[in-house]
């Protein structure tokens, strides 16, 4: 799959007049959709603005964005194929990597110097692709440890039961609460590592929710689980949006983006290259070029 | 030429000196707890009046000789202990002083009943050698240490880059190296330290080999972590070390050939042919190895286990052919180290060990995984470690790259060549 | 021979001093380890800080014991903190390595010539505890002994003894007390996955620091029962080989469990001083070769610190999880 193959966004503005017609279509149904749908567009209300962002790997430029913004409250998709800097915007956004330059915004407020557990604390979490559960702790153990501003995590106070005993009473009923939700009540004292590859995605997403985010990002939530359980992380995610929190998530596979998705953001080699309502973008040709072209290469090699 | 003579008897004298403890041992009258010693230079100079002062742990004074005709002199101590022995350099005659990097008080231990040697190494006085010469003569030591560095680092980088195992007990290959060259030379058929070392090489080959294919290659089979892995090595590690105690002891002993030899002088360094062979044969097995590495099949077979063992695996790769021969090189190498090791600081249990952690250093200096950079970071190691006697004790040497180490990676956590891995 | 000294010398070297010591060093090594996954490898120089801060404060300074043990475990506490700063963030690997190298270069300081004046240097230091002694409430006379056998003690042991295993009680309950907490949590998930840590909000290298700090005074106070024990301290008896021994009872007992670095402290020294025993009275047993007899002789030590060696090889091989540890947690741990 050679990367030169996939169009690069000098291409995009030709299609421009196809966004405009999907935008007017739908402007009844979502006011995001009233939204002019161009790579970088402005909208009503973001949460995370990104500006200049950019990130190279040695020679290769991973990561390079002029303007992204992702809108308060509803599901974005973030697609594109292999390598086109997905996993590693996400890097870049909750303070696991560090960009070369650039500068974004998070809950109206910058982001100066960006720390994982900072960001997190500030409503930021996140997912991992290779999901991270902490295999020798238990399920419910692992839930706890998603609860925020816990008293019984600072040294002083941890010898002292009493100090910490009823929040982390409080704790467990909220995390018994997400486990049920997430058909995890069952396996609540096994020891995480013994879960199959998607109850660990499962739980990694219950535990994200233990902190009542603003914001949640998921990378690849769907790789590698099996068909009834991946229906089962679509509605969770659907649920997700629709109780207030704002969902961005990374999929490798477009089909699986229209069912769940308001938004989709298409990347490819680091940029953005469209972006807009998930039919529109799915039926874009600039898209399906950066697909579909590496598709072609991939069958003929 | 005229300086060639002086440092051949200098090391002759030094040789000498060395020899001392035992005569004066065997000869001592054993009841008698004291301290002793000859003040000479050569075979023919010998040193009388010089004052040698004996003072306990709490640095009262506890005896005072002059030495006699023959240069000898004994001091007799009031019991078993720690003391402090000084000479007078003052009473040296003229142009004569102590060797460079000689101490001119020295700590002696003394058991109950036994006559203790100690040696001051006196020679031609440092007429203060100049410092850029001084300068030059340590980064040439750092230049030889840094290559016996790296290639004892060899085996240990591409050992972790190929499965991942931090061996511990690499050191003790380096040990066992010199050891086992030791023996060839000095005990078994006593032979010339060349064909022992070639021996040595190859006998350390086999010990790779059996190690790979009898203990690590079965363990990889049986997926233990990495961390059982390491403390397995610290295990072997410490096992090897206390059978080279059992068996060789643990005093250093040297080589029989190549001790003492005329320096030859290329402008401000003066070398000893075999300091010449040593960086000569170590930089011929290090381009071997490059190239090895850069053009072969094996060595492109090597890269893509290091890359991604499993993949490699699937592409037709023999993996456990490719991870044996590197055992194979690498523990030969390191034998080579501990052989030229040996010949620079004689045999001792612990030599490799010592040697582990500048190899350790090195390698993360430069970067963990990265040839080259295991390579520049080890000369780096070698380097600071003896241009450092230029300012600082000889004792304290192995604190500055040590030291050098930690403050590089409170700069760069990856190492000076390293990359940083990607999250996620 | 005689299995009756054997045992009282392996059971006097599993409950004496030595014991204590190590247990105290592999309690520290266990919260390093154990529960944080640090690769700490140089523990010891947390046990020499503590002898060694005790030993100057006394003997160079001339300050009351009890001024020199809060200097010795305020020194561990220090190197802790000027340890972490730059290692924290290392890879696992690296930071082994960097802790030996650190332990080492403050050995070679110790122990060097230059230091003579502060720290005794290669001479060692010694001081008197008498301090200590003087609040001894077993008679200790030159015949009083406790115990059967070869397993007894004199009064000035039996009062190192007392106040160590006491120490080591306290110890252990306050480690359980603080690891059974949230707190004791973020430590076992930053073991596991410390960028999950992260991802939940969980500031890392703040935890790490105070999981090295409390280690490491742990294993301070092991130096402070060493520095008493022997009225000083040398610097050959901090090598590197001292946090392996450390590993290897952490390692025995079971990591990551609240009784197994002490069981295994007992264990390692029960082992090896029976080996040393047993080898002792071999090589003065009639029916033995000479050529046998003459080559144990004088090498006992030598040979029972080469079983320490065997003994972490065979653990790893067949029973990885220690004594005490749990078998299923360490499948998961072959990742």
């Amino acid at each position: 799959m050679p990367a030169d193959r996939i169009p690069s966004k000098e291409s995009a503005p030709d299609d421009r007049s196809s966004f405009m017609d999907s935008a007017r279509r739908t402007t009844e149904v979502e006011p995001i959709l009233t939204v002019h749908p161009k790579p970088g567009v402005a909208k009503p209300n973001p949460i995370l603005t990104m500006d200049g962002l950019r990130r190279s790997f040695g020679g290769l430029t991973a990561v390079d964005i002029d303007h992204l913004e992702i809108e308060r409250g509803i599901v974005t998709a973030l697609i594109g194929p292999n390598g086109a800097g997905k996993t590693t915007l996400f890097n870049l956004i909750t303070g696991f990597d560090r960009a070369d330059r650039g500068r974004w915004e998070f809950n109206g407020q910058m982001v100066t110097s960006p720390s994982p557990d900072r960001l997190a604390r500030r409503g930021m979490v996140r997912t991992f692709q290779l999901t991270k559960s902490l295999a020798k702790l238990s399920v419910l153990q692992n839930m706890l440890l998603g609860a925020p501003h816990q008293i019984g995590e600072q040294l002083w106070a941890a010898p002292f039961r009493p100090l910490w005993r009823n929040q982390e009473q409080a704790n467990t009923e909220r995390a018994d609460e997400l486990l049920e939700q997430f058909n995890l009540a069952h396996m609540r004292d096994e020891l995480a590592g013994t879960l199959s590859g998607g109850q660990r995605k499962l739980l990694e997403m219950a535990r994200a929710l233990m902190s009542d985010p603003a914001l949640v990002m998921l990378d690849e939530p769907m790789a590698g689980v099996n068909p009834a359980l991946a229906q089962s992380l679509l509605g969770h995610i659907t649920e997700l949006a629709l109780s207030g929190v704002t969902v961005v998530y990374i999929e490798h596979d477009m089909d699986v983006v229209s069912g769940i998705s308001d938004w989709v953001v298409v990347l490819a080699q680091g940029q953005v290259i469209a972006e807009g309502g998930p039919w529109k973008v799915i039926h874009d040709e600039v898209v399906i070029d950066a697909y579909l072209g590496r598709r072609r290469a991939g069958t003929s090699s | 030429m005229r300086r060639g003579k002086i440092l051949l008897g200098l090391a002759l004298g030094l040789l000498m000196a060395l020899a001392v403890p035992a005569l004066a041992q065997d000869g001592a009258d054993h009841g008698q707890t004291q301290l002793n010693g000859t003040i000479r230079f050569g075979f023919d100079q010998f040193f009388e009046g010089v004052t040698i002062t004996v003072a306990d742990s709490s640095g009262a004074e506890v005896g005072q000789a002059a030495t006699d005709a023959d240069g000898r002199w004994s001091v007799p101590v009031p019991g078993p202990g720690a003391y402090r022995v000084s000479i007078d350099t003052g009473t040296l005659p003229e142009g004569i002083g102590l060797r460079e990097g000689q101490e001119s008080v020295v700590d002696a231990v003394v058991d109950a009943g036994q006559s203790r040697a100690v040696v001051f190494a006196v020679g031609e006085a440092p007429k203060g050698t100049p410092f850029g010469e001084r300068a030059a003569q340590t980064v040439f030591n750092g230049f030889k240490f840094g290559l016996i560095i790296a290639m004892s680092a060899i085996g240990l980088s591409l050992i972790y880059g190929t499965t991942g195992l931090v061996n511990f007990a690499h050191g003790e290959l380096v040990t066992f190296g010199a050891v086992i060259a030791w023996y060839f030379n000095s005990s078994w058929g006593e032979l010339n330290l060349i064909v022992a070392a070639v021996l040595t090489v190859i006998v350390c080959g086999m010990l790779g080999a059996g190690l790979e294919s009898g203990l690590f290659r079965p363990l990889r089979a049986r997926r233990l972590g990495i961390f059982q892995l390491v403390v397995i090595t610290i295990g072997l590690s410490l096992l090897g070390r206390q059978l080279v105690q059992l068996f060789f002891g643990a005093e250093p002993l040297p080589y029989r050939d190549f001790q003492v030899q005329e320096r030859w002088e290329f402008g401000p360094w003066a070398v000893t042919p075999r300091e010449v062979a040593t960086i000569a044969v170590i930089i011929a097995a290090l381009v071997a190895v490059g190239l090895m590495l850069q053009k072969t099949r094996f060595g492109k077979a090597t890269r893509a286990v290091a890359d991604n063992a499993d993949l490699a695996a699937v592409s037709g790769i023999n993996v456990n052919r490719v991870v044996l021969i590197v055992w194979v090189m690498g523990a030969a190498l390191a034998g080579l180290g501990g052989v030229f090791q040996g010949l620079d600081a004689d045999i001792d249990p612990f030599l490799g060990f010592q040697l582990l952690l500048l190899i350790f250093a090195g390698v993360e200096l430069g970067g963990l995984g990265t040839a080259y950079g295991a390579l520049a970071g080890s000369l780096i190691i070698g380097m600071s470690t003896e241009v450092s006697t230029l300012w600082i004790s000889p004792e304290l040497k192995f604190v500055v790259p040590l030291a050098a180490l930690i403050l590089v990676l409170l700069l760069r956590p990856q190492g000076l060549f390293g990359v940083k891995a990607r999250v996620g | 021979m005689d299995f009756d000294i054997i045992f009282g010398n392996a059971a006097r070297a599993a409950f004496g001093p030595e014991a204590i010591i190590l247990a105290l060093a592999a309690i520290g090594l266990n919260i390093h380890f154990g529960f944080t996954g640090l690769l700490n490898f140089g523990q010891v120089g947390f046990i020499m800080l503590g002898a060694y801060g005790t030993s100057v404060a006394v003997a160079t300074f001339g300050w009351s014991l009890w001024v020199g043990i809060p200097i010795g475990l305020f020194l561990a506490l220090a190197l802790a903190v000027a340890l972490g700063i730059p290692t924290l963030r290392l890879h696992a690997v690296m930071f082994a390595i960097v802790t030996i190298a650190a332990a080492e270069i403050i050995r070679i300081l110790i122990g060097s010539t230059d230091a003579i004046g502060l720290t005794g240097g290669p001479l060692s230091v010694s001081f008197d505890a008498g301090a200590f002694f003087d609040l001894n409430p077993y008679a200790d006379g030159p015949q009083d002994r406790y115990g059967v056998g070869t397993f007894a003690f004199t009064g000035q042991q039996m009062w190192v003894i007392t106040v160590g295993w006491l120490l080591v009680a306290l110890v252990s309950f306050g480690v359980f007390l603080i690891i059974r907490s949230p707190w004791g949590r973020v430590l076992k998930s930053i073991r596991e996955d410390q960028d999950a840590a992260r991802s939940l909000g969980k500031n890392v290298f703040s935890y790490k620091m105070q999981a090295l700090m409390i280690g490491g005074v742990i294993g301070g106070m092991a130096g402070v029962i060493d520095a008493i024990k022997t009225s000083g301290a040398d610097p050959n008896g901090f090598r590197p080989q001292v946090t392996f021994y450390t590993y290897t009872a952490l390692l025995l007992g079971g990591t990551a469990t609240y009784l197994g670095p002490v069981l295994g402290a007992i264990l390692f020294w029960f082992l090896r001083e029976w080996i040393e025993s047993f080898l002792r009275q071999l090589a003065a047993e009639a029916w033995l070769p000479g050529a046998i007899a003459d080559f144990l002789e004088g090498s006992e030590g030598i040979i029972s610190v080469g079983m320490v060696g065997l003994a972490l090889v065979l653990l790893m091989l067949f029973r990885p999880q220690g004594i005490t540890g749990n078998r299923i947690e360490m499948q998961l741990d072959a990742r």
